[in-house]
């Protein structure tokens, strides 16, 4: 299981080689004299299918020093505040025409200062509502950034 | 006589007030930012190509290649005094540099470096302005079949100088390529890999892509681990100013750097940070004292400090005479002129020469004002370096919202983003390069189009990439740096002077 998940990197683009050059035949070839829309597509999926081939035979070759290298790429790493990052990301992308700009943000910052390292709760909020209000006032009002209103109306 | 009445003229624009506000403001962000670890020029303008859409292109020029070239001014700052590197290209500052804080010569270091990058940033501009009319020249007699060739060596000389995985780097470039082309064909018109959303018709957006692949992943890879308080050395900043014996063994490698700097700066791939790591060598190579380095020799700093200089000068020149960039800032760049609406290429210092020279003038402006920035204000950025990153990367996380909203006011950029941030972290931890697939990602259209080109005038034969000179040395050249890779005796030469871009 170990090595299927250090391999996972070259199966990865190895499908993407394959996709892409599926995809690429069906838009048409054209023939050399004048290529058609697929024809840059199905060198490149081609050639990232070969190089992925070969970067994961070269994986399956040197596993046993590979597996102690994938080891220590997420030793000690805090995948999980990052995986809680993207999470909450998401989320406000989501939101942002739903409920604007003003309120995902707020509680986004509010998060982001919380969340990731130890803040006081005082500081999180304080912080998060004038970064709010300043960024609000420097795109929206200065550079004239159209924000989504949201259904709340601002 | 014509360059100096050009120069003059590019004067006039650039010292037009609004231009020298952006001049400042560009110079001072790109010292902030390269002071500041954990985010360097090229996330730095990304985030920033957003809010020069409200500007002219012009003013986005001037202002964008003010971050590039200030934030190798500001790299120095924080490799002395905290022993990390404010940005790739001061790597190398601070083997010596670090060493003199230590010994009670920090003002000293600080100074050469500042004024190292002063000397070689104004002799590159010098090269910049007697080069690149020439060389523009040149490249209006170039085909397609001769910009698809440079565009091979360009993009294989990056690949082959920024990675020590070839297999992989060439990998990221052929996925760039496939990005690039997404869209409609510019021939038929017919859809490619938009998936029925129509925010995708035009292409994938620039500006999302840099801003995920850098910015984002670049928050991630420093939330990992636990934010730590840095440390700064304790020590008094005083006496800035080199003393007689720091100049006589500073002012040879300064002039050595500047022109190693210049020269590798035009070479595609090449850039601030090899030519910081060549000038180190070639300077512990000639110097008497070769030991020396790595104890605090003030040649080790004042060498590649201007060479990192000098290079952003010679990094314009491909992309002002050829439209070709050199490496990923300068694809950025060439973005934000493409995003302005101006082509770039050899004509574009004959259809639109004021961006040349106001850009040129602004950089003799801009290396003044970093000068003044970086003496006096040390201490402040001193101060800057204090502000913890937990507080830091949620507003950066924030400019990076707004910045992708604000292209197409847009969700759809946005998720793009995101998408990018993770994918560019997933690369770092599993070691593909990101530099070589925004490259290619920005010379994917040029790419296609000219090969599209180079075979409708062979009447579809490859042999025209190999029948005419131009071409035929570009080619040569990219398959065997290529080839060269796999030798082993030069793959470990290789590895031993490869850096990240």
């Amino acid at each position: 299981m170990k090595a299927h998940f250090y391999w996972a990197g070259s199966i990865f683009w190895v499908t993407i080689g394959i996709y892409v050059a599926i995809h690429a035949y069906h838009l048409g070839l054209g023939h050399l004299r004048h290529p058609g829309p697929g024809f840059i597509f199905f060198g490149a999926g081609f050639l990232l299918m070969i190089l992925g081939a070969i970067d994961l035979a070269r994986t399956f070759l040197w596993k046993s020093k590979k597996e102690t290298e994938r080891n220590s790429v997420w030793l000690g790493i805090r995948w999980q505040k990052i995986t809680l990052v993207v999470v909450v990301l998401s989320a406000y992308v989501y939101s942002l025409n739903m409920f604007g700009f003003l309120l995902p943000t707020f509680l986004l910052l509010v998060f982001l200062f919380k969340a990731i390292e130890p803040t006081k709760w005082w500081i999180a909020t304080t912080g998060s509502f004038i970064t709010t209000l300043a960024s609000y006032e420097i795109f929206k009002v200065w550079l004239k950034v159209p924000f989504p209103k949201g259904f709340l109306g601002f | 006589m014509e360059a100096l009445q050009n120069l003059f003229s590019g004067l006039s624009i650039a010292l037009m007030p609004v231009n020298l506000l952006y001049c400042f403001f560009g110079v001072f962000i790109g010292t902030l930012i390269g002071v500041l670890p954990g985010i360097g020029p090229i996330a730095t303008i990304s985030l920033l190509l957003p809010i020069t859409f409200k500007m002219t292109h012009i003013q986005a020029m001037i202002m964008l290649s003010g971050i590039y070239y200030g934030a190798m001014y500001g790299g120095s700052t924080t490799s002395i005094l905290v022993n990390i590197p404010g940005e790739a290209a001061s790597v190398v500052t601070c083997f010596d540099g670090y060493q003199m804080a230590r010994k009670g010569r920090a003002g000293p270091a600080l100074g050469i470096a500042a004024f190292g990058s002063f000397i070689a940033g104004c002799l590159s501009v010098i090269g910049l302005m007697l080069l690149a009319p020439t060389l523009a020249k040149f490249a209006l007699r170039i085909g397609p079949p001769e910009f698809f060739s440079l565009l091979c060596m360009g993009l294989t000389f990056v690949i082959y100088l920024s990675s020590a995985d070839v297999i992989r780097a060439v990998m990221m470039a052929v996925f760039g390529i496939i990005l690039g082309c997404v869209g409609q064909d510019p021939e038929i018109g017919s859809l490619r890999f938009v998936f029925g959303i129509t925010d995708l018709l035009g292409g994938i957006e620039l500006v999302p892509v840099v801003m995920g692949l850098f910015g984002i992943s670049e928050i991630f890879s420093n939330i990992e681990k636990s934010l730590e308080k840095r440390s700064i050395f304790r020590t008094d900043i005083k006496g800035l100013f080199p003393n007689w014996q720091d100049w006589k063994d500073s002012i040879m490698p300064i002039l050595r750097g500047s022109i190693l700097g210049f020269l590798l700066g035009i070479l595609p791939g090449g850039g601030a940070v090899i030519s910081s790591f060549a000038s180190y060598g070639i300077e512990k190579k000639l110097s008497k004292h070769p030991e020396k380095f790595g104890t605090g020799a003030i040649e080790g700093v004042a060498g590649p400090e201007s060479a990192n200089n000098a290079a952003t000068g010679g990094c314009f020149i491909p992309l002002f005479t050829l439209g070709i960039p050199s490496n990923v800032v300068m694809a950025l760049l060439l973005g934000a002129l493409i995003i302005h609406g101006v082509t770039p290429g050899p004509l574009l210092m004959q259809k639109n020469p004021e961006i040349f020279w106001s850009v040129v003038a602004s950089m003799y402006i801009g290396n003044t004002m970093l000068l003044v920035l970086n003496l006096p204000l040390i201490g402040m950025w001193v101060q800057v370096l204090k502000v913890p990153y937990k507080i830091l990367f949620p507003l950066i996380l924030l400019f990076c919202l707004v910045g992708a909203y604000s292209i197409n006011n847009s969700t759809f950029d946005l998720a793009v983003m995101l998408v990018f941030g993770v994918l560019g972290y997933l690369m770092r931890k599993y070691k593909y390069e990101g530099g070589p697939m925004i490259l290619a990602f920005v010379l994917g259209p040029m790419f296609e189009h000219n090969l599209r080109l180079s075979l409708l005038l062979s009447d579809g034969s490859f042999l025209i990439f190999f029948t005419r000179p131009i071409t035929a040395v570009g080619m040569i050249t990219t398959i065997l740096l290529l080839i060269s890779c796999i030798v082993p005796f030069i793959q470990r030469r290789r590895k031993l002077i490869t850096t990240e871009v």
